[in-house]
């Protein structure tokens, strides 16, 4: 034969290559398109792997658009509601004096205008339960934070990075000598940063020390120490910041607020 | 695996488009509202406290 092979004119074929020839091109006849079973099978395995791949790939997209966007939609909307309500228990005077602290429902709010995310309701604890609530919570464990209002001692909070309200999203932004004003009821109290730790072990309780050393300081003073996980959308490390209480400012009656956050 | 199902929702083809809508919405509900929440915890993304590795931050 001179000619190219053709499929009907393949010239001496044995009895083995025959059968595996009749396999593979049975479809290249004629007659309309008709896999074999077994080419039928693995086909529809194939193909359902692969749609269960693609599942897959679409459920991860979904759970990052439920951490990063859904949480905070849930977690703003809750730190809102719950935020009115403190304040409107502030406005209704209710008891005052020592004693009169709530803390169920929250203690104050924190303000950090380098931060640019108004004002972040802070309550007592830092469970998931707590902080998924779209606010900040002081540690009772495993080193108790001491308030505002003590002579001295170190109040500490945490609070999401990402997700839930993340509301120390921006706390890379916060430098040295800017403000941290914490308002309750009556008083603001205005902190100035002076240190940060921009990643520490997850385990560094030291932190939170009521004389925080890795800050610098060695005298006990009225502290203030913000912690979050680092890098963003994960939970290597963790980030501090620390600042130092400036001065203390009593709340007139139209909460005007001190000068750091009327710019 | 879609292609069986896509053959066994009844109707025409806008009938069958519209039960898949809101097939896919009621999983995402599902997701969001069930699933997600309860899968957060599991994974290491979000905690952001500094503990000393045994006590549950409560």
């Amino acid at each position: 034969m001179s000619g190219p092979r053709t499929v009907n004119g393949r010239p001496g074929t044995t009895a083995q290559s025959e059968a595996g020839y009749d396999a593979v091109a049975r479809n290249d006849g004629d007659g309309p398109r008709r896999p074999s079973p077994t080419r039928g099978r693995i086909a529809a395995t194939v193909a359902v792997i692969g749609e269960l791949l693609i599942t897959a790939g679409v459920l991860m997209a979904l759970f990052v658009v439920y951490s990063l966007w859904w949480t905070n939609v849930l977690a703003d909307r809750e730190a809102k509601r719950q935020g009115n309500h403190v304040r409107d228990n502030w406005a209704k005077g209710g008891p005052s004096g020592p004693g009169a602290l709530d803390t169920k429902d929250g203690i104050g709010f924190l303000h950090v205008p380098s931060m640019k995310n108004g004002e972040v309701l802070v309550k007592s604890g830092t469970g998931s339960d707590i902080l998924n609530e779209g606010v900040a919570g002081f540690y009772r464990d495993p080193v108790k934070a001491a308030m505002p209002w003590d002579k001295q001692g170190n109040f500490t909070l945490a609070a999401h990075r990402d997700g839930h309200g993340a509301k120390f999203h921006n706390i890379d932004k916060i430098k040295t000598g800017d403000a941290v004003v914490f308002e309750t009821r009556d008083t603001w109290y205005v902190y100035k940063v002076y240190s940060q730790l921009t990643q520490t072990s997850k385990y560094n309780v030291d932190v939170l020390d009521q004389v925080p050393k890795e800050s610098g300081k060695t005298q006990p003073g009225r502290y203030i120490t913000l912690t979050t996980c680092t890098p963003v959308y994960t939970s290597d490390y963790r980030y501090i910041v620390w600042a130092e209480l400036q001065r203390e400012e009593k709340v007139d009656n139209k909460r005007t607020p001190p000068v750091e956050l009327r710019k | 695996m879609y292609g069986w199902i896509w053959r066994h929702l009844p109707g025409n083809t806008g009938v069958r488009a519209l039960i898949s809508l809101v097939l896919v919405l009621a999983i995402v509900y599902i997701l969001f509202q069930y699933v997600f929440p309860w899968a957060e915890p599991l994974l290491p993304f979000n905690d952001v406290t500094v503990d000393n590795g045994m006590a549950v931050n409560r």
